[in-house]
């Protein structure tokens, strides 16, 4: 044990703080890691419905995906279509766009983040929209849990 | 004479690295990314296909069909019988009876092929429960009602 450090010449192990920064900062560099990358990078404006069951979204899809965000406004009652950051007044817009997007990549997958308190008929609108642009994979977003927590 | 002193003592303060803060520190920041990565939102994707017009080679055989009604209340009806109530989030008896007619389908060696019709003011959140519970009941062939073009 004369090398090893952490050791008195008595034999008694002793405390070392640069193992510990160190273990400290894997640690930390860790959980930096896995929270900032699961976090969503989505509409901020939109609360995804939440479904357990669903599967897990795979990020390595995300380069063959579209994302369709729908917003929705309780008070003015009124659904806001977004494709990837880019708002769209007047949702049939929408179908030149996703289809030059789609001729570009084919296989692209269109995936639909709705927000929960949103009617249905707008989602139908979405898909039949993207249903005019010429996709046949889509994807409806939800989270996995509530941002309070709660399944 | 007073404040020359107090000055002296201020200018002797070590201002070198001190280790025992940075672990504090660091010990803080490690705990709330502790704490954070426990309440992580992930997104999850539930996955379909809309209709495609590409002829099969092969002949259909066409599923049992069964139909999902969501009414605007947020009541779900399978096959005109209502289940569970419009407060039920997670859909217990939908998913069990699912779960059932997916079990009898896959003994007579057919599918079970769900339309959902949900109302135009439904909520999008019910909806998405609705899809929640079959995939609990693990039918994958769901179509949705189509919306007529404005």
């Amino acid at each position: 044990m004369a090398s090893g450090g952490g050791s008195t010449e008595s034999g008694e192990p002793e405390f070392q703080i640069a193992p510990m920064i160190d273990v400290l900062l894997v640690l930390l560099i860790f959980f930096m890691s896995i929270t900032t990358a699961e976090i969503l990078k989505m509409d901020a404006s939109i609360t995804l419905p939440v479904s357990p069951s669903a599967k897990k979204h795979d990020p390595k899809m995300t380069k063959m995906e579209v994302a369709i965000n729908v917003r929705w406004d309780p008070k003015a009652t009124k659904a806001t279509f977004l494709v990837e950051e880019k708002e769209f007044k007047n949702p049939a817009d929408m179908v030149p766009y996703l289809r030059g997007r789609i001729e570009a990549k084919p296989n692209l997958r269109a995936l639909i983040r709705g927000d929960r308190m949103l009617p249905a008929a707008e989602i139908q609108r979405a898909m039949d929209l993207v249903g005019q642009a010429g996709y046949s994979d889509i994807a409806f977003s939800a989270s996995n849990k509530d941002k309070e927590g709660t399944k | 004479m007073r404040k020359r002193h107090k000055k002296k003592e201020s200018s002797e303060v070590n201002l070198g690295f001190q280790i025992a803060p940075m672990v504090d520190v660091v010990f803080v920041i490690m705990l709330f990314f502790m704490v954070m990565a426990g309440a992580v939102q992930v997104e999850n994707t539930h996955n379909t296909k809309l209709p495609g017009t590409v002829a099969s080679p092969t002949e259909v055989v066409m599923p049992d069909e069964i139909a999902i009604r969501i009414e605007d209340d947020g009541q779900v009806f399978l096959n005109d019988e209502p289940l569970d109530t419009p407060a039920s989030k997670n859909l217990p008896e939908l998913a069990r009876n699912l779960s059932d007619l997916q079990k009898v389908s896959m003994a007579g060696q057919n599918e079970v092929m769900v339309t959902i019709y949900a109302n135009e003011l439904a909520r999008y959140e019910r909806v998405v429960d609705v899809l929640d519970a079959l995939t609990r009941a693990q039918i994958k062939n769901v179509t949705f009602q189509a919306v007529a073009p404005e």
